[in-house]
């Protein structure tokens, strides 16, 4: 759904990503994912939804290959995500955790030097010049730098994070929950912030969120995980499901604000 | 003649400049750009050419292009730009780029006066909370006290259980091996003045009087306190003491007074257990080194130490209990938001109490001596 149609096209004839095939998470006897596949082309942004409760953030943790499946594999960039070396991973992949997961007794520049310090060879003067690119792009002032985790607002520690996320230029940017927690301006705000960079440096963005607006506004595909099965399509043609959730989440009352967004948006470009 | 570069498998960078024409080849990234920067160090330019040209460029990064606007600031022209590195390009050259600000340097010395100045005044503050806290304990347990019901029983033995109960392994053995400690230093002063069947009244004296109780106050302050300070300073952080509130009840009432009334009933009890321990300690130490029976040991005890001396041990831990768990309960409702803080209390309720109960038991023997106790 972004500007020009070539560039989409050129995007559904790419190799994926990431993938994901046969994936299945229990916990004791509760089945949580029954082998779900899954592809995710470069420069995408697709968001994941579900129920409460549906393995949303689980999933997002298989896929970065912070929890091992009990079943099935993830490959990123072709190769399999636990065969991935930590500092490759750490220029492959960026995530933004719920809350921001900012280490708290450092500096919002020095937690975003700390992956330049662990795997560049930069020098400290350029880290921070670095450091203070990466919070102007995430839309924080310099003067952020110097102030600690415990001294920014929710808006802020998401921006922070995402600077953080975003330290090593990674091909594939995670977000868990972006827009959760926040007023309804700063979460658009954050929303306009991922499209920039999808744009700009053709970042491919994986979300996990309920956030209908952000779902319908700013994601190319969207994959839904319903009954412990997941299914990715276009908005157009899951609003035609018939699945009694998925129908019911894309036709809710919240869902008409999103799709009039979703409309004022498309009118724009 | 475009420089070599290091490694043929991981990206490389190499710039050709042949004094008129200077262009980039290879991959311009966080990697490397140190790379970059020290063959530029190693040969600076000729100052002849002022474009750049980027058409050998085959990836670019917002570091890399940090780098690139930085030189168009200072004056040279970037030619040859590909089309996928100009979105790139316009949005970082777009970004108003501010150096992080600096944080303040202070002398050394300058620090050392600020940083005493600050120990001073948080002492002071600090002896004025314990003072304050303790008041609004004793307030707070008297209040329960007259009240039955907010007396929290099921709270109460749950902490009985797990300050006391939990307790008792640790705090024997700890017992046992200070009274072998105590008997072997006593054996060796004695001996050369063949006074070692003394070692008994020594042991059995210093574990009822001091050692059974201290041992246990320190265990208990390391144990509890700390465990205090940190089971209420994650309820702060996660606004658990503010819901108390709202909901009209007094956190001093379902958090404090239980944990202060456990203690004060766990600890005089665990004392009179590591007691026990302390003088079965003595009893195997006697007979290792003394060859002293069971019996006979008993015997001997019985005439070296008195009922006076269990109670002098035993009337010190319910006072000590009290402050060890004021410190423990006071620093965790001082938690103030981070998990940080959290830690950093902890630390200084358990420094505290334990430098509380030693201070105290000065003070107890300074007191039992002039009562003549």
């Amino acid at each position: 759904m972004s500007a020009a149609e070539p560039p989409a096209k050129a995007r559904d004839r790419a190799e994926p990503i990431l993938s994901a095939r046969g994936i299945v998470n229990r916990f004791g006897k509760q089945l949580v994912h029954d082998r779900i596949g899954l592809d995710i082309r470069p420069g995408e942004i697709v968001g994941i939804a579900g129920g409460s409760g549906s393995g949303k953030s689980v999933l997002l943790k298989t896929l970065t290959g912070l929890r091992r499946p009990d079943a099935g594999e993830v490959q990123v960039n072709g190769k399999k995500v636990e065969t991935i070396g930590p500092a490759e991973k750490a220029s492959l992949i960026g995530v933004l955790f719920q809350q921001g997961a900012l280490f708290s007794s450092l500096s919002v520049a020095e937690n975003i030097m700390l992956p330049m310090r662990e795997h560049t060879a930069l020098l400290p003067e350029d880290q921070a010049r670095i450091a203070a690119m990466k919070l102007e792009l995430s839309g924080l002032p310099a003067e952020t730098g110097i102030k600690f985790p415990s001294q920014l607002s929710g808006g802020m520690v998401k921006r922070a994070a995402l600077a953080r996320a975003l330290a090593l230029d990674p091909r594939i940017l995670f977000l868990d929950e972006p827009t959760s927690d926040l007023d309804p301006l700063t979460a658009s705000g954050i929303d306009a912030l991922i499209v920039k960079l999808n744009h700009s440096l053709g970042i491919t963005v994986v979300i996990v969120t309920h956030d209908l607006t952000t779902l319908f506004t700013i994601c190319h595909r969207i994959a839904v995980i319903v009954d412990k099965k997941l299914r990715i399509d276009t908005l157009e043609k899951l609003m035609q499901s018939d699945q009694p959730w998925i129908h019911d989440f894309l036709h809710g009352p919240r869902a008409e604000g999103a799709m009039a967004a979703r409309k004022q948006n498309h009118g724009n470009r | 003649m475009p420089r070599a570069s290091s490694a043929s498998a991981s990206p490389s960078i190499a710039i050709d400049d042949d004094g008129a024409h200077a262009a980039l080849k290879g991959a311009l990234g966080i990697h490397t750009l140190p790379e970059l920067e020290a063959s530029l160090k190693a040969r600076p330019s000729k100052g002849k050419s002022r474009a750049l040209d980027l058409s050998g460029l085959t990836e670019l990064d917002t570091p890399g292009a940090l780098f690139l606007c930085a030189l168009r600031k200072d004056g040279v022209d970037l030619i040859g730009v590909r089309p996928e590195h100009q979105a790139l390009l316009d949005l970082v050259g777009g970004l108003d780029l501010k150096p992080l600000p600096k944080v303040a340097q202070i002398p050394p010395w300058r620090q050392l006066v600020i940083e005493l100045g600050k120990g001073g005044d948080a002492a002071w503050h600090d002896a004025f909370d314990i003072l304050t806290f303790t008041g609004r304990a004793v307030n707070a347990i008297g209040r329960a006290l007259v009240h039955w019901r907010a007396l929290r029983l099921p709270s109460i033995s749950r902490h009985v259980e797990e300050t006391g109960i939990h307790a008792l392994p640790i705090v024997g053995l700890m017992a046992v091996m200070i009274a072998v400690v105590i008997g072997y230093q006593s054996v060796a002063q004695l001996r050369p003045f063949g006074g070692e069947e003394f070692t008994i009244n020594l042991v059995a004296v210093s574990v009822l009087r001091e050692m059974g109780v201290l041992i246990t106050a320190i265990m208990v302050a390391g144990r509890s306190g700390s465990a205090f300070a940190a089971e209420i300073g994650v309820m702060k952080t996660r606004e658990e003491i503010d819901a108390l509130q709202v909901m009209g009840i007094e956190p001093m009432e379902v958090l404090v007074v239980p944990r202060l009334i456990a203690l004060i009933i766990a600890l005089p009890l665990l004392t009179f257990f590591a007691d026990v321990m302390g003088l079965l300690g003595g009893a195997a130490i006697s007979k290792v080194l003394l060859d002293v029976s069971l019996l006979q040991y008993l015997d001997r005890v019985r005439h070296a130490a008195d009922i006076h001396d269990l109670f002098v041990g035993l009337v010190k831990a319910p006072v000590f209990a009290f402050f060890v768990g004021v410190i423990g309960c006071m620093h965790g409702l001082r938690v103030s938001g981070s998990a940080e803080s959290v830690g950093e209390e902890t630390t200084r309720a358990v420094v505290k109490a334990i430098f509380l109960v030693i201070v105290l038991d000065a003070l107890f023997s300074v007191l039992f001596e002039k009562l003549g106790i």
